[in-house]
C-alpha cells in the first residue's frame, strides 16, 4: 500500500511539477516539509582538498559544492604593480544535473561566475597582499568552484564555499631572485579578508509565494529571485534581484 | 609554465601564470619506498576506501527524498586514501544512432582545475583527460550488457576532485563508475573492479601514491570483472621483463577482487 502511494507520488511530482508544488504552497509549507523561511542544513568543511592551497566542501542539503584554491605566479598588471588577482570560476557540468550540457559553460554557469567575481572583487581580499615584488611577480589565486551536486541555490552555495577556502588558503611565502619566483609552501600565511559575507536567496514560486533556499524543483517554478548579502556587520554587500516580480 | 588561453566564456586571469619553484623538502627528494612507505601500508595493501551512491547529503532527509526530474540516474562519490571522484551516469536515454543494434556507452573523464599536485590545469579538455575517457569506457563497457540497450546510449561524466598517482586515479575511476552504474540500475555482467601497481626497483607495490609512482619504474593497471574472471583492461607505463609483467599480473588481479569485494560489500549495504 505505501509502495504504490509513493509511485503514485512520484508519478504526479513527474506529470505535474506545478500541480504538485502548489498543493504544499496553498498549505504554506513545502514538498520537503520546510517552512517557506526556513533554510536547508548547512555543512562546511575546510581544507579538504591536499593538492590546492585552500579548499572547502559545502553542503546545503543535497546541493553538494567544493572550492579549491590554486596560486600560481605572474606579472601584475601595469597599471595595479602592486596588486595580484583572483579569478573565480563556477563550474556546472552533467555531473551535477542533467540541466547542465557537456563542453564549455553554459548560461547559468557563466551568470554564476560573473556575479561571484563581481561580488569577490568588492573588498574582500585585499590584493595587495598577494603581491611578491612590486611590478614584477604577483599571486594570482584561481579559484574554482566546482559543484557536486545540484539541488538549487548554487550561488549561496557558492559564496559559502569560496568564503571558506579563502579563510582556509595558506599563501605560501615567496622569495624572487634574480627572475626566478621560488616558494616554500610549508610557510603559508593566511590572508587577512577585509569582510566576510552572507549570502541569502529568497524566491517567487509560481508568483505566489517566497520562499528561502529554493531547491531544484522550486527553481524551476521560479519567477523572480532576490539574493542578499551582507557581511559580518550587518550591511548590505550585494542585492541582485532576477525576473519579474513585485 | 601555461598560456593562460582566453576563453571568453570564463573569468579570465592574466595571461601568462606559472607554478614557482617550490623547495623541494628533504623527504620528499629521498626515495619514498627507502623506510616502508609514507603512509605504512604494506607493500600489497590497497588504500582504504570509501564509497557513497546516491546523494550526498550529510544526514538522510527525514522525507522521503522524491529525485527530482533532473537528477542522474545513479551517482557515485568514491574515496580511495585522498583520491576523491566524483561519478554520474545517465541512462538509458536515446542514443545519437538510431539504427544502434546495441547501446553505447560514452565517458567523459575531466580534472577538476584543482585536482592535481602539479600545476593548475585549464579548463579546456587536455589530450591526456581525453585519452583517459576512451580508458574507461574500453575498461567498463565490456561489462555493461549492452545489448538489452539497443539505439540506447549510457553517458557517465567522472570529475576527479583530488588525484594522487594518475594510474591509481584511473583505476579509482573505473571503480566510481562501476558503483555509478550499479546505483542506476544499469543491466551488467559483473562489476569492474580496477586496481594499479608500481614497479620499485624489483618488487611490485600496490596503488601507489603520487611520489611513490614518480620513484616508480614502471606502472601498471589492471581492470578485472572477478566474477566472470576476465581481465577487460591492461594498461602499462614503463619497462619490465615479461616474466615481471606476468607476477604483477597475478598479484593485481588477486588486488582488484579484494577491491570488488570491498565495492560488493558497500552496494549490498547500500540496499538495506
Amino acid at each position: 500500500m505505501a509502495g504504490s502511494v509513493a509511485f503514485a507520488i512520484e508519478a504526479f511530482k513527474r506529470i505535474h511539477p506545478v500541480e504538485f508544488e502548489r498543493r504544499f504552497l496553498s498549505q504554506g509549507t513545502r514538498h520537503d516539509g520546510r517552512a517557506p523561511g526556513q533554510f536547508r542544513a548547512l555543512s562546511v568543511a575546510k581544507g579538504t582538498i591536499s593538492t590546492a592551497h585552500g579548499s572547502s566542501t559545502v553542503r546545503l542539503g543535497n546541493t553538494t559544492v567544493v572550492c579549491g584554491i590554486k596560486a600560481e605566479v605572474c606579472e601584475p598588471d601595469v597599471k595595479t604593480p602592486d596588486e595580484g588577482y583572483l579569478v573565480t570560476n563556477v563550474d556546472l557540468s552533467p555531473m551535477c544535473s542533467a540541466r547542465f550540457r557537456a563542453g564549455p559553460p553554459g548560461e547559468s554557469a557563466q551568470v554564476a561566475s560573473e556575479h561571484l567575481a563581481r561580488l569577490f572583487a568588492g573588498g574582500v581580499v585585499d590584493l595587495r597582499e598577494l603581491c611578491i615584488e612590486s611590478g614584477q611577480a604577483a599571486w594570482v589565486l584561481s579559484a574554482d568552484i566546482v559543484c557536486l551536486r545540484h539541488d538549487g541555490n548554487i550561488i549561496d552555495a557558492a559564496v559559502v564555499a569560496l568564503m571558506a577556502a579563502l579563510e582556509d588558503l595558506a599563501v605560501p611565502a615567496a622569495a624572487v631572485e634574480s627572475g626566478v619566483v621560488s616558494a616554500d609552501r610549508t610557510k603559508g600565511r593566511r590572508l587577512t579578508l577585509r569582510r566576510r559575507l552572507f549570502p541569502a536567496t529568497f524566491t517567487l514560486v509560481d508568483d505566489t509565494c517566497v520562499v528561502a533556499d529554493a531547491d531544484d524543483a522550486e527553481e524551476q517554478l521560479a519567477t523572480a529571485a532576490v539574493l542578499v548579502v551582507v557581511d559580518a556587520r550587518g550591511r548590505l554587500a550585494n542585492v541582485w534581484k532576477r525576473g519579474a516580480g513585485a | 609554465m601555461a598560456t593562460n588561453i582566453i576563453d571568453r566564456r570564463r573569468i579570465n586571469g592574466p595571461q601568462r601564470s606559472v607554478e614557482p619553484l617550490y623547495a623541494q623538502s628533504g623527504a620528499a627528494a629521498a626515495d619514498p619506498f627507502a623506510r616502508g612507505r609514507a603512509d605504512e601500508r604494506a607493500l600489497d595493501q590497497v588504500r582504504p576506501i570509501f564509497i557513497k551512491t546516491g546523494p550526498l547529503a550529510a544526514q538522510p532527509a527525514e522525507h522521503e527524498a522524491l529525485s527530482s526530474a533532473s537528477a542522474a540516474s545513479g551517482t557515485a562519490f568514491y574515496e580511495q586514501g585522498k583520491i576523491r571522484i566524483s561519478c554520474a551516469v545517465y541512462g538509458p536515454r536515446q542514443g545519437r544512432r538510431s539504427n544502434a543494434r546495441a547501446g553505447s556507452f560514452d565517458c567523459d573523464f575531466r580534472y577538476a582545475p584543482f585536482a592535481c599536485s602539479w600545476k593548475r590545469r585549464s579548463h579546456v579538455r587536455g589530450a591526456d583527460e581525453k585519452e583517459i575517457s576512451l580508458i574507461l569506457e574500453h575498461a567498463v563497457a565490456p561489462a555493461i550488457r549492452l545489448e538489452a540497450y539497443p539505439k540506447a546510449c549510457i553517458d557517465a561524466f567522472v570529475t576527479v576532485i583530488e588525484s594522487d598517482g594518475k594510474a591509481a586515479t584511473i583505476a579509482a575511476a573505473i571503480n566510481c563508475i562501476s558503483a555509478a552504474l550499479a546505483d542506476a540500475g544499469i543491466e551488467m555482467y559483473d562489476s569492474v573492479a580496477a586496481c594499479s601497481m608500481g614497479l620499485a626497483g624489483a618488487r611490485w607495490v600496490a596503488d601507489c601514491a603520487q611520489p611513490e609512482e614518480d620513484a616508480a619504474l614502471c606502472s601498471m593497471l589492471i581492470a578485472y570483472m572477478p566474477g566472470a574472471d576476465e581481465i577487460t583492461y591492461i594498461l602499462q607505463h614503463g619497462k619490465t621483463t615479461p616474466e615481471q609483467t606476468d607476477q604483477a599480473v597475478q598479484t593485481c588481479t588477486d588486488m582488484c577482487a579484494r577491491v570488488y569485494a570491498v565495492i560488493c560489500r558497500y552496494l549490498q549495504s547500500s540496499l538495506e
